[in-house]
């Protein structure tokens, strides 16, 4: 107990610098794509994506779509089956050919170079895309994701495919992150810290309005002893700010009713340290796979696509076509989405299994069992 | 040069033990005798009407209602329980609960205590079977046997009620009820006898001694054996009192007894109007209000009982306990899983020292949305002092120190300004000193090194001892000879419902034998209970009445 005395400190603004190097813990509290939005959606000038009902409407006659029965459920069945051969369009994205998705044509954009390419033209590691330029004027931001997303309704911050997850993860404690930032010695300037990525176990600890309150304790999600996520990257403090060197990661997500076991490759994160609200928020760089995006896609509810206007078949060729990152060494076909990821955290201190309980119980919570899909 | 003892082999070590222990008894200042307080009558507090049901009924019954407000009289609701009477609405809630909890005990697992009787569909009136249950049931609740009188009142009611409701069941949950909003029950009163082994004196009775020593020890009425004892007269010889004190007090409900007196003493009753502004406080929710109250009294128990240590160093420990909700309003980690407790040692550099560093301290005494050094050095004063610190003139102006557009930016430096009226200077000064040093926890009680980004100064002093934080005046506390002084005074009168204060005599033994003793409560505890002074009486002025008849009339 003694040893988590000098925690204790880090809530003094004064105090930066440590004698014995400190463990700062964060959960994450919000995840959201990273997107620019304008207020009159400039940034898409063909407007919105169709969703998979309007795409349906307008390849059939008003007389056809009278005839169809009134249950919903039986107006989904044709309008998401409907392949030539009755075919699940999202699970067959190429069984159809819907009008191409509407992308982001606008000029800025979240997100970092990624590449050290500011013309966006093919390199080893990259295929030719576009740059956007930076909310501060950077140039040769990549963010393919936010191209492919942007211009869906659903996916943007009022839509409801972020705001479902984010408040599921925070009512449920499903897919919660947790951030250590080991071997801090100064909050301000440190050039040698270490960041590990966990997922945690447990429910959030919210106040009255239902957002998480800082400083609570969380534990790692654990099997043997072994933390189920556990990846670490190095990274230093800049005037206040954590920044990592780019590597790929493993982190937890859950959302709408799916668990993804995310893949970031060359993930950077840029995150102010909080001082004594214990409140903050970050920016995750990287690569996301263009196949692990889409099964989070094709995985949603099946009314979903109708209810918040979106279609997987244009998802799926788009997200092909303008995937910029891991070309396939034999296709030649890049894999990977640039993207940019915002988040909220709060301080949270983290605990690891401690060997003696584990000998008695193999496992983290039982109770919690539904959180280790 | 060497001494050898030669012993006997007949002489065992045991019997020279024996002998010093004689001798260390022999050489102990006997009790001072002193003459008692009038006999007195006090409603039953809340706390000590559930735990009476619990215990007879099981604990599974629920008892809904609200009780009166408490009053308290000299720092304390046991003292101020002399001076309570029940209100008309407090009646009703008493008639109600007594319904509530009949109903629940012929409906519920508790029927099985009204067998034989409650036969479920009886119909016919058992008068015998109804004698048996009210005089064993009233004999709990009244904690005492009840008379014959008492009896056939109870039994007329059951007998009525099942004639007119044709349901012997409902007679006998009728005539449950009105035992339970009886006097009797609801008001402890002590009744006197004349004193075989002093002439012209009075003592209190066997019964009213039980229940003395119950209350004061375990905050419920007498178990089985001590009424016995009562009943038998055996309670009125020391050696019986002395090992019926031993036996309660190596009973795990001692614990009840310690925790009632510290709620009390450090007036929790009052969590049930706290507010903080969820807005500025967002972790000091209903969880940790209710957390809190639970550390600190954990902490005492552990303290005083468990570990038996000295009275004075709960002002400078370090050991706690402490949940997952509590440790996010103290920022500190937390492994025990939510609704789960675990030991917790704040670090030797932590500023957070001793009880009145818990939140339950420091939240309770302080406003909605921010500290107050006044409320916190007068509850200091109040409560573990002993010193009584009037309330505000009601004409004192605090606008000047409510001003937002003030500039100065601590309250150290608002209340400097403020107590240069002399009408409040004179309060001010032996209270903010002693809170100043707790400013580093805000409202909540919550750790934070500046107000308004100001550096905060916690240095003060308490009756001349200067000290720069919250552990200096920890210590200060601890070595202060009124904390010692207090306790015995408020533990006494907790017990008795009397102030020590007129009888120094009495008060000067124990606080050389609590001293003698190192400062433990449990000790201190065993003295009061096993004393004659806790339980000696002078003559009321009655008029002719027993107490208890004026309590029942």
């Amino acid at each position: 107990m003694l040893l988590l005395a000098p925690l204790l400190t880090l809530t003094a603004p004064s105090n930066d610098a440590y004698a014995e190097p400190q463990t700062l813990g964060f959960v994450v509290t919000k995840w959201n794509t990273a997107m620019h939005e304008t207020r009159f959606m400039d940034e898409c000038p063909e407007g919105p994506t169709p969703g998979n009902w309007e795409i349906w409407e307008s390849t059939v006659t008003p007389e056809e779509r009278r005839s169809y029965p009134e249950a919903l459920i039986t107006q989904v069945r044709h309008v998401n089956y409907r392949g030539p051969n009755g075919e699940d369009i999202c699970a067959e994205p190429t069984s159809v050919v819907d009008p191409p998705l509407k992308i982001v044509e606008g000029k800025y954009s979240y997100g970092i170079d990624l590449d050290n390419n500011e013309d966006g033209q093919a390199t080893p590691k990259t295929c030719t895309h576009k740059n956007f330029a930076g909310l501060n004027g950077e140039n040769g931001i990549d963010n393919q994701m936010y191209r492919l997303m942007g211009c869906v309704e659903a996916w943007r911050s009022y839509g409801h495919i972020e705001s479902n997850a984010n408040s599921h993860r925070v009512s449920s404690g499903l897919g919660m992150i947790l951030m250590e930032v080991t071997g801090v010695d100064d909050l301000l300037n440190d050039d040698s810290v270490k960041v590990i990525f966990y997922r945690g176990v447990g429910s959030f600890t919210l106040d009255s309005k239902g957002e998480v309150l800082p400083f609570a304790s969380y534990e790692i999600d654990h099997e043997n002893g072994e933390p189920r996520y556990n990846d670490m990257v190095s990274g230093k403090i800049v005037d206040g700010v954590l920044k990592t060197v780019a590597a790929d990661v493993h982190i937890p997500h859950y959302g709408n009713y799916q668990y993804l076991r995310q893949l970031i490759q060359d993930m950077q994160v840029d995150m102010e340290l909080p001082t004594e609200s214990g409140k903050t928020s970050g920016m995750v760089y990287g690569y996301y796979g263009v196949e692990q995006f889409y099964s989070y896609v094709r995985g949603m509810l099946t009314s979903f696509p109708n209810r918040h206007k979106f279609s997987c078949p244009p998802i799926y060729v788009a997200a092909h076509e303008l995937a910029d990152g891991h070309p396939d060494p034999e296709s030649g076909e890049c894999t990977t989405l640039s993207s940019a990821f915002k988040f909220n955290a709060v301080r949270a201190f983290i605990n690891h299994p401690e060997p003696e309980k584990l000998a008695s119980t193999s496992d983290s919570s039982g109770a919690l069992a539904i959180n280790r899909r | 040069m060497s001494v050898s003892i030669f012993l006997p082999p007949k002489i065992s070590m045991l019997t020279m033990i024996g002998a010093c222990l004689i001798c260390l008894s022999a050489c102990e200042p006997s009790e001072p005798i002193t003459e008692g307080p009038p006999p007195d009558v006090r409603r039953l507090t809340e706390d000590q009407y559930r735990n009476i049901i619990s215990d007879v009924f099981g604990a599974s019954i629920v008892v809904g209602g609200r009780f009166d407000t408490p009053v308290r009289t000299e720092g304390l609701q046991a003292v101020g329980a002399r001076n309570a009477t029940v209100t008309a609405a407090a009646l009703s809630q008493y008639d109600e609960m007594a319904r509530s909890i009949s109903r629940q005990v012929m409906s519920g697992p508790s029927r099985q205590f009204m067998a034989p009787c409650a036969a479920t569909g009886q119909v016919e009136f058992d008068e015998h079977c109804t004698t048996q249950l009210v005089t064993k049931i009233g004999r709990l609740l009244f904690r005492r046997p009840m008379t014959d009188r008492e009896i056939s009142d109870r039994v007329g009611v059951v007998r009525e009620t099942t004639q007119r409701l044709n349901d012997f069941s409902e007679g006998l949950s009728t005539g449950l009820a009105s035992l339970l909003v009886s006097p009797q029950f609801l008001f402890v009163a002590d009744v006197v006898e004349d004193d075989p082994n002093e002439s012209n004196a009075l003592r209190l009775n066997a019964f009213s001694k039980a229940t003395r020593l119950s209350f004061f020890l375990w905050n419920r009425s007498p178990d089985k054996r001590l009424l016995e004892a009562a009943e038998s007269g055996e309670l009125h010889s020391e050696d019986s009192l002395e090992s019926h004190v031993e036996r309660m007090m190596a009973s795990p409900l001692l614990k009840a007894g310690v925790r009632a007196f510290f709620t009390d003493l450090l007036e929790f009753s009052e969590f049930d109007f706290l507010e903080k502004d969820s807005l500025i406080y967002p972790a000091f929710g209903a969880g940790a209000v209710r957390d809190a109250q639970e550390q600190t009294l954990r902490t005492i128990t552990d303290h005083v009982i468990t570990k038996n240590r000295d009275y004075r160093d709960l002002f400078t420990t370090r050991d706690t306990f402490m949940t997952s909700t509590l440790g996010m309003v103290y920022r500190v980690q937390v492994k025990a899983r939510p609704g789960t407790w675990e030991p917790y040692q704040f670090a030797s550099d932590d500023p957070r020292i001793g009880i009145q560093g818990h939140l339950s301290f420091l939240a309770l005494n302080s406003h909605p949305g921010r500290s107050s050094p006044t409320l916190r050095g007068k509850a200091i004063r109040n409560m573990l002092l002993c010193q009584q610190v009037p309330d505000p003139p009601p004409d004192v102006d605090f606008s000047g120190f409510n001003d937002p557009n003030s500039p100065s930016k601590t309250a150290r430096e608002r209340l400097t300004a403020h107590s240069t009226s002399a009408a409040c200077a004179g309060c001010h000064r032996i209270t903010d000193p002693i809170g100043l040093a707790l400013e580093k926890f805000d409202g909540a009680g919550q750790f934070r090194q500046t107000e308004n980004d100001a550096l905060i100064d916690t240095s003060g002093d308490l009756d001349g001892i200067a000290y720069t934080d919250s552990a200096g005046l920890g210590l200060a506390l601890h070595d202060n000879p009124a904390t010692t002084k207090c306790l015995i005074n408020r533990l006494y009168a907790y017990g008795s419902g009397n102030n020590l204060s007129s009888r120094n005599e009495w008060m000067a033994y124990l606080e050389d034998r609590f001293s003698a003793d190192g400062y433990r409560i449990m000790s201190l505890m065993k003295r009061i209970s096993a004393s004659k002074t806790f339980y000696a009486v002078s003559a009321p002025d009655m008029s002719g009445q027993t107490i208890e008849t004026a309590a029942v009339q």
